[in-house]
């Protein structure tokens, strides 16, 4: 029962034609259930982390492992699937609130999965602080702080078995921000969700199975707060 | 009717009146075109000249090999005008689009030629050239359209095609509208052509024919099975490449491989 649901050893990424690495030797261990906050001022690769979890960047040293499986091996669509990712600035198609939320239910990947019904939708949106919008209104023309909660929402839909969130705060005004935290602890409270979040900002988790690290540039390690 | 009236060398440097007009124009305007139109007159003069004798020789020559050869040089040629089109460094599609262009071409030139105009042998230097000609050229504009259009929205709406893959997407799933709108964009002007032929002009292979005496209704036969072979070979060409080039955006993690601008 103790093996992490993710596992990083010896992680080490440059991007391309930089001369020093955003991080070597990086090791994490996540167990389910937990929520991992990860800090550090701009640029130290908070976000590139995430990236590389879900394989939307490739790492050029190290190993991990999702479910005791080195994530090369698992085909990627199946691993976002399980590892849902959701970028800072949170991306829209040009259709419907209802036809975004259910994109991921067109994909292969998510095939056997069953798609909410509307009442869900709508239940769901309320606990996401969208009340009163409704699936058939355009998702384009939504707020920031709205389409932040909606994309969040979209990813848990899925069911992932952990959730990687970007700075999901940085665009937000205060009270939109404290609306995406509550809703983050409360998955993470309520529905057992492994949530891993990176910010610069000084928030906490008021969570019991929170745990903050701090990835520092010149270290490029993680360390316990 | 069936009597070719020749252009003596004379009325020939007498059509060098248009290239002055554009000239005087460019000058009057200060439309700083002046260079290009007369490389673009030199150009035109020397190229087809040089294409005349090739063909003169070939259309003689009866030779299978030399035949072949000359084909491959088109194709060679119009892949070094869609390398100067597409400016993209970080994916290599330069091969595949070449060896896609050398088969494709190559067998819808052998279907109108060997099998539609029944031409003996299949590979006869007067239709075969022609034939490939037209497909290459025709089909190579809209491979080119095709790419820079794959990449340039590949890049534009890169977080789009991240977000879908994040959701689970292949990399198939999420850059489907990319592809999409590539192919199409490429296919656009050979479907319009087929709209307008007839209507708005008349093809140049046709007004060729017509010029030198063929029945307006055998050449009408000949520019009805051209316009098919075009969007055709345009259709399968494209899809073929942009496929294979779509592939290569995308790294091992099916993540993508051009950065934005």
């Amino acid at each position: 029962m103790n093996q992490s649901l993710l596992e990083i050893r010896n992680l080490a990424f440059t991007y391309p034609g930089a001369s020093l690495p955003v991080f070597e030797r990086l090791d994490l261990a996540v167990r389910s259930g937990e929520f991992i906050l990860i800090k550090g001022p701009s640029g130290t690769g908070k976000s590139t982390l995430l990236r590389l979890i879900c394989r939307l960047n490739q790492p050029q040293g190290g190993t991990v492992l999702f479910r005791g499986r080195d994530i090369t091996v698992i085909p990627p669509a199946a691993l976002r699937s399980s590892i849902s990712y959701v970028a800072q600035l949170p991306q829209m198609i040009d259709a419907p609130v209802g036809e975004n939320l259910l994109l991921p239910f067109s994909f292969r990947a998510n095939s056997k999965k069953r798609a909410p019904q509307p009442e869900t939708l709508y239940r769901m949106l309320d606990e996401f602080y969208l009340g009163g919008i409704t699936l058939e209104q355009s998702a384009l023309k939504l707020s920031a702080g709205q389409k932040q909660r909606l994309a969040i929402m979209r990813s848990i839909l899925q069911e992932p078995e952990m959730m990687l969130l970007d700075e999901p705060t940085s665009a937000l005004d205060p009270e939109s921000a404290a609306m995406v935290f509550s809703i983050m602890e409360r998955l993470n409270r309520t529905e057992k969700m492994t949530i891993m979040t990176v910010t610069h900002s000084d928030y906490r988790p008021e969570t019991l199975r929170g745990i903050v690290y701090r990835l520092e540039n010149r270290t490029l390690q993680l360390r316990e707060e | 009717m069936n009597r070719i009236i020749d252009i003596s060398t004379g009325k020939l440097l007498l059509a060098f009146v248009f290239i002055i007009v554009a000239q005087a124009s460019s000058i009057f305007y200060h439309l700083g075109l002046g260079r290009d139109i007369a490389i673009g007159a030199l150009r035109t003069f020397a190229q087809l000249f040089l294409m005349g004798y090739v063909l003169t020789f070939i259309l003689g020559s009866e030779n299978l090999p030399l035949t072949i050869a000359i084909f491959a040089i088109m194709v060679i040629s119009a892949m070094s005008i869609i390398k100067g089109r597409v400016k993209e460094k970080q994916v290599a599609y330069i091969l595949p689009t070449f060896l896609t262009m050398l088969v494709t071409y190559f067998a819808t030139a052998f279907f109108v030629s060997g099998i539609i105009v029944d031409s003996t042998p299949w590979w006869e230097p007067r239709y075969f050239i022609p034939t490939g000609g037209m497909v290459i050229g025709n089909s190579m504009s809209a491979i080119a359209i095709a790419l820079e259009r794959l990449f340039s929205e590949m890049r534009q709406r890169r977080e789009v095609v991240e977000m879908k893959l994040a959701l689970g997407a292949d990399f198939r799933e999420a850059s489907d509208d990319v592809f999409r709108n590539a192919v199409t964009s490429g296919m656009i002007p050979s479907i319009n052509a087929m709209m307008g032929v007839g209507l708005v002009f008349i093809p140049g292979m046709m007004s060729g024919q017509i010029l030198s005496g063929t029945d307006p209704l055998v050449a009408i036969r000949y520019q009805i099975v051209v316009m098919f072979m075009l969007v055709g070979s345009t259709a399968v060409t494209s899809i073929i490449v942009m496929l294979i080039v779509r592939k290569r955006c995308f790294g091992s993690g099916e993540e993508v491989l051009l950065s934005s601008r």
